[in-house]
């Protein structure tokens, strides 16, 4: 028995070596601290399956059957503790209590998630599950067979030694009252009680053994990428050092980071990310979960140092191309997989050292790179929107307390220039001071970065810090999520820091301290979160709290805040035409007019233009606008309209 | 001595109608008190019909230039063919057509001759006794006005610029100049034409047409192609079309698709969306026919018919037609 | 084969017509503010020289007449895609003078870079579009030109080269020494540098060299100067201008006005 034991830890310990040897090949990251968010994240996400508990039914039966295991886990150490270790614990009400009534229950609970597991995966057959791979089912049934063998080896001993606190183990005791309605003799009992405990014992240290090569190393695994999850920003891009890199972006596995390498083995295979991916639910050649897989696969298979380059032949162009970076996927990853810096890294490779890209996004980075913006064929110039508008121009030598940043999606597309100078007008009234760039603003380098070309993302905010040292700029306000992001968690990486507020968390704190009072617009509202602003900077309030002072009411729609869905502009697909399936935006908008809201507000320029231009395809009632749009139609509305007018 | 000389083709065996082109050019240049002579090539005995077709516009002296080299874009055999005539004629004003062979005999006669040089005219006068050429500039953005005070002067008028002037017959003589060419010591000599034209790449073509959702279905792209074969152009299309399956993907202009540049963009049932315009906004002229007189296409189209295209589009192939055929 | 490609960057062609000035002293067009980019056709031209050398060896050098403050993306790009070595004529002028002053100084630059097989040019520049720096060089370097090529193959050491012509293609034999001036097709499309290429492109060696030092000597070849007395912005409404009527006179006056505008 012990031999058996001891193989088996043995050969778990082989198998985790194995991965650990594999994640050490990978580049450093720092994970470890702080702690205390960390654990508190690990009790949130772990214990109390937050996340696991966003699809309910799933949510449900793991967490019965994770807690039925943590028990009988504890309460098998309990048996061997006893009768191995010889401590005499297992007595009095403890037992009573916890070794016979509570691991019961929890096993009967466990027994219960299983199938529930199974009946999942072949009666309702979910299409995130992935079919035909037998050691998904495996691992269900090793699970099924080993709390029955555990029942029956418990009714059995009940069965041959009439324990006087049967009852305490309702289970077990049906098993007995069972046994011996059949009536079976003593040995009968004796014999198949003694097999079937062996039996038990070696699923159960098959089941150790098997963990490290399989999906059951998430046992292990899913807690610490809990815990190792990241926390100032959940798609933080790392900055290359060109002067001393020789590699520039993923094309092996030692480029990627330990947390990377260590991020594919806690798949679970789920298919969570797959399901909510606005790629892959519009039918683009785009699945996340097998992003994950495919590189899993490759690095099980050959090593660290495989020879294949990630991005091409492990994972598909055509994929790392049809990703939004949205976060859908990595929002819903149960342990905390981070699908999206992944995508970037191999796209740096694919566009830095092989200039392989779609030939759209070229276009719209070679603008960048001699223009300044995206935006090839623009027929305005920067400051054509503020023509005529009052606000100090720092290009001109004037100084004010906020620089606008207006971005080129604002500037240079028609359809944003009346949210721009909205957004202008409630500024003012609230009295604040503020300045704009105008044509010496640039890119913020966000698409850039989004699409992997670093070297140009270095290039611009460089020349965008400088610009912004020159005039003394201290706040900003952005009317773009893209370019909120990239100032407030990608600048510092360059040594530019700034007090950095969208503008609907301006204009929440402005009606909040009073300084805006709006009256309300007569229209029914639901909001689109933008990906930038909601999941890459958790702002999902403010926009709602400005909306509710506006509106004339709010509604939501189904996939809302944490689980709102893209637009399909982002990672610089905004200009990659959506040729595969559906357009992201025209599923969106159904989504919207759906709500049977009058307006679809929302807080990003680019979002404006999906949206604006699914809204016309499709002739929805839901009319697209800024949330400063409408904060500006209140103002003329409310008490303050003179003040509005006047300044 | 002296005078206007114009190089004439006539490499089919029919005179090129660039070249009476030319002589419009020439008669514009009256007020030098110019005589006008042709260098006429060409080979075969086409080259006597377009020697009197010469005269028939007021051409007096045709110096023929019969030569086999002298029949498809050989510009070095041209410029060994002209070099006797300029050698015998000397003239103060040289007009080139500014197609295939003339784009590149032009400056390189000029360099040879040391004269005042413009390319590419739109317009040719006489002021103050100096030639004075426009030519457009800056992508056609603007019209620089060029004043040729040196003789010679050699002008490179851009085709279809000039009108063909009205015949004004005189008794002209033809005078046959002695071309001899050695084919061998040719520096550059064409081996072969392609005739595979017109299917000009969207992003190339000068000429393109663009069709929208308006079209209503891929049957009307059949009356865009034909007038885009009439014009030298291309056929593109707006997102809607591409979407449908109308046209290839390939033929998307927009900010997800191609961006042109040509000199004439004519959009067809095109509403504007800005996705599109930004793939036309380098258009030097833009025409819209559309039926909703609001579409924002009319705020960026310089020439605009609000109308079906299904009446407007044939009735401008006819027009086009029958331009062609005078 | 020794190959040498001459670009130089104009003002965005694609400015907002807004932005777009003309300086009513040079009687040119305002560059100082407007974004620079390369001619349109000299990166193809670049590209056809990048990939003959791909092809058959050799040295492709990029040459360049302008400013040389406003020169600089020019020769970074040019050395990115692939270009060994670049030089920079430095010539403030340069934004001002006509093509035959430019082509009498380039010449001039290719004959102090020596030995040369094939000079490479764009077909015509997004500024003036005059298409005579290829003809004039060929004149002032007596070498073979022809014009508006967009493919080359080199075959038993002369050139074929595809020349775009007005009734098709032309297959035209060219002998070296040769001046080609390119157009774009979809074999010639610029390559995107790599990031790698970028950054070793910073150690390949750029001579800059003072106009003064390359001015032709007197009684050099080539076309007497004119004068540019006018450049104008042509009257334009930018509201659209309706044609009245029925279809038929609708078609005929938009005829009528496309043949005034040159168009047709």
């Amino acid at each position: 028995m012990y031999l058996l034991a001891f193989v088996a830890l043995a050969v778990f310990a082989y198998g985790v070596a194995r991965h650990v040897r594999l994640w050490c090949r990978g580049r450093p990251a720092a994970r470890l601290r702080p702690v205390g968010p960390r654990l508190a994240a690990v009790v949130r996400h772990v214990l109390a399956h937050g996340r696991l508990l966003v699809d309910r039914v799933a949510g449900a039966y793991h967490f019965a059957f994770f807690w039925g295991f943590v028990a009988l886990f504890a309460g098998t150490t309990v048996v061997f503790i006893h009768q191995d270790l010889r401590l005499r614990i297992m007595q009095g009400p403890f037992y009573l209590y916890f070794q016979s009534a509570t691991l019961d229950v929890m096993g009967l609970a466990a027994t219960a998630g299983v199938a529930a597991a199974l009946v999942v995966r072949y009666l309702l057959r979910p299409p995130r599950l992935r079919r035909g791979v037998p050691a998904d089912a495996l691992i269900l049934w090793l699970f099924a067979l080993i709390l029955v063998t555990g029942f029956l080896v418990e009714g059995l001993r009940i069965a041959g030694t009439a324990d006087p606190w049967a009852a305490w183990s309702p289970v077990g005791y049906g098993v007995a009252l069972l046994v011996r309605a059949v009536g079976m003799s003593e040995a009968a009992v004796r014999f198949s009680h003694a097999w079937l405990w062996w039996i038990h014992f070696v699923l159960a240290m098959a089941f150790i053994a098997y963990i490290p090569f399989s999906k059951l190393f998430h046992l292990v695994l899913a807690p610490l990428n809990t815990y190792l999850q990241p926390l100032s920003t959940p798609a933080a891009v790392s900055l290359i050092d060109f002067e001393r890199s020789e590699r520039f972006g993923a094309s092996a596995f030692t480029d990627l980071t330990w947390k990377d390498l260590f991020d594919l083995d806690v798949c679970t295979e789920c298919g969570r990310c797959t399901a909510v991916c606005p790629a892959s639910t519009t039918g683009k050649p785009l699945s996340p979960m097998h992003v994950i897989l495919d590189l899993r696969d490759e690095m099980t298979r050959s090593g660290a140092t495989a020879p294949r380059l990630l991005a091409g032949a492990v994972v598909r162009p055509e994929a790392l191309w049809a990703c939004t970076t949205c976060l859908a996927c990595m929002q819903a990853c149960p342990v905390f997989i981070e699908h999206v810096p992944k995508i970037v890294e191999l796209r740096r490779h694919l566009v830095m050292e092989q200039a392989s890209l779609p030939e759209s996004m070229a276009d719209a980075l070679r603008s960048l790179e001699v223009r300044g913006h995206p935006f090839r064929g623009a027929a305005l110039s920067r400051a054509a929107w503020a023509e005529g508008v009052d606000v100090r121009r720092l290009a001109e030598g004037e100084r004010a307390e906020w620089l606008l940043w207006v971005g080129c999606a604002a500037a240079l597309n028609e359809r944003n220039h009346p949210a721009l100078r909205a957004l202008l007008r409630a500024l003012a009234a609230a009295g604040l001071e503020v300045g704009i760039l105008g044509e010496e603003e640039t890119c913020s380098g966000d698409p850039a970065r989004r699409i992997g070309n670093e070297y140009l993302f270095q290039t611009l905010a460089r020349q965008n810090i400088e610009t912004l040292a020159r005039h003394g700029v201290q706040k900003i306000v952005t009317l773009c999520p893209h370019c909120y992001n990239t100032f407030r968690h990608e600048y510092p990486q360059l040594g530019g820091t700034y007090e950095v507020w969208h503008h609907t968390q301006l204009l929440a704190r402005l009606m909040q301290e009073g300084r805006l009072r709006p009256g309300r617009t007569a229209a029914t509202v639901t909001f689109h979160d933008p990906c930038y602003l909601g999941r890459h900077n958790g702002e999902y309030e403010a926009p709602r709290r400005v909306l509710a002072a506006v509106a004339a009411g709010t509604v939501e729609m189904a996939q809302c805040r944490e689980h709102g869905f893209c637009c399909g502009a982002g990672g610089g697909l905004y200009w990659v035409e959506e040729r595969a399936g559906q357009r992201v935006s025209h599923v969106r908008t159904r989504q919207a007019a759906a709500t049977g809201a009058e307006v679809v507000a929302t807080a990003c320029p680019f979002c404006l233009l999906m949206l604006e231009d699914a809204a016309a395809a499709l002739e929805s009632p839901a009319r697209p606008l800024d949330v400063a749009e409408l904060v500006d139609r209140a103002l003329a509305q409310g008490p303050e309209m003179e003040m509005a007018e006047g300044s | 001595m002296g005078g206007v000389c114009i190089v004439a083709t006539a490499l089919e065996g029919t005179l090129a109608r660039t070249s009476l082109e030319l002589v419009g050019g020439a008669r514009a240049l009256q007020p030098l008190g110019l005589e006008v002579s042709a260098a006429l090539l060409g080979h075969g005995p086409g080259l006597t019909a377009a020697a009197s077709e010469l005269h028939r516009h007021g051409v007096g002296v045709v110096y023929r230039c019969d030569h086999p080299l002298l029949s498809a874009g050989q510009s070095d055999a041209v410029l060994a063919a002209l070099q006797p005539v300029v050698a015998r004629v000397r003239p103060q004003v040289l007009l080139v057509a500014a197609d295939t062979v003339g784009r590149e005999v032009a400056p390189r006669l000029a360099a040879r001759l040391r004269a005042g040089l413009a390319t590419e005219c739109v317009q040719v006068e006489a002021a103050d006794g100096a030639v004075v050429a426009r030519r457009q500039v800056y992508g056609g953005r603007a019209l620089a006005t060029l004043v040729v005070q040196a003789r010679p002067a050699v002008l490179s008028v851009k085709p279809h610029a000039l009108d063909v002037p009205a015949p004004a017959p005189v008794d002209g003589r033809v005078e046959d100049v002695d071309v001899s060419i050695d084919a061998e010591a040719l520096p550059a000599r064409v081996r072969q034409v392609l005739r595979e034209q017109a299917e000009f790449g969207l992003e190339e073509a000068q000429v393109v047409i663009g069709g929208g959702r308006g079209l209503g279905g891929p049957e009307g792209l059949g009356l865009l192609r034909e007038l885009a074969q009439l014009m030298g152009g291309a056929v593109g299309a707006s997102r809607p079309p591409t979407d449908a399956g109308w046209v290839p993907v390939s033929w998307q202009i927009g900010q997800t698709g191609k961006t042109i540049r040509p000199a004439l963009y004519i959009a067809v049932g095109i509403s504007g969306a800005t996705q599109h315009i930004a793939g036309v906004s380098g258009s030097r002229t833009i025409v819209a026919i559309n039926r909703d007189p609001e579409a924002p296409i009319f705020s960026v189209a310089h020439l605009g018919i609000v109308g079906d295209y299904r009446e407007v589009v044939p009735a401008l192939i006819a027009r086009v037609k029958e331009l062609k055929g005078t | 084969m020794e190959i040498i490609v001459c670009l130089k960057q104009v003002v965005d062609p694609e400015l907002p017509a807004r932005d777009f000035a003309i300086d009513p002293v040079t009687q040119r067009q305002v560059r100082e503010g407007r974004p620079l980019v390369i001619s349109t056709y000299d990166e193809n031209a670049l590209e056809v020289g990048l990939q003959l050398k791909d092809r058959v060896g050799g040295k492709v050098t990029a040459l360049t007449l302008g400013p040389a403050a406003a020169s600089g993306d020019a020769i970074r790009l040019a050395l990115a895609m692939g270009a060994d070595e670049a030089v920079v004529v430095d010539d403030p002028q340069a934004p001002a003078r006509l093509g035959a002053a430019k082509a009498r100084l380039l010449a001039a630059a290719v004959r102090r870079l020596g030995h040369f097989d094939l000079v490479l040019c764009g077909c015509e520049s997004a500024d003036w579009v005059e298409r005579v720096v290829g003809p004039l060089l060929a004149e002032a370097l007596q070498a073979a030109c022809v014009t508006f090529v967009s493919r080359i193959e080199q075959v038993n050491g002369t050139l074929l080269v595809r020349r775009l012509a007005d009734e098709g293609f032309h297959l035209v034999e060219v002998r070296p020494p040769a001046v080609l001036s390119v157009t774009s097709d979809e074999s010639n499309r610029p390559r995107l540098p790599k990031v790698k290429d970028i950054m070793t492109a910073r150690r390949k060696p750029v001579h800059t060299w003072p106009v003064a030092e390359v001015a032709p000597q007197a009684g050099e070849e080539g076309p007497l100067e004119v004068e540019v007395r006018e450049v104008a912005l042509p009257e334009r409404t930018t509201r659209c201008e309706f044609l009245p009527g029925d279809p038929g006179e609708q078609a005929a006056a938009l005829v009528q006005r496309l043949r005034e505008l040159k168009l047709l």
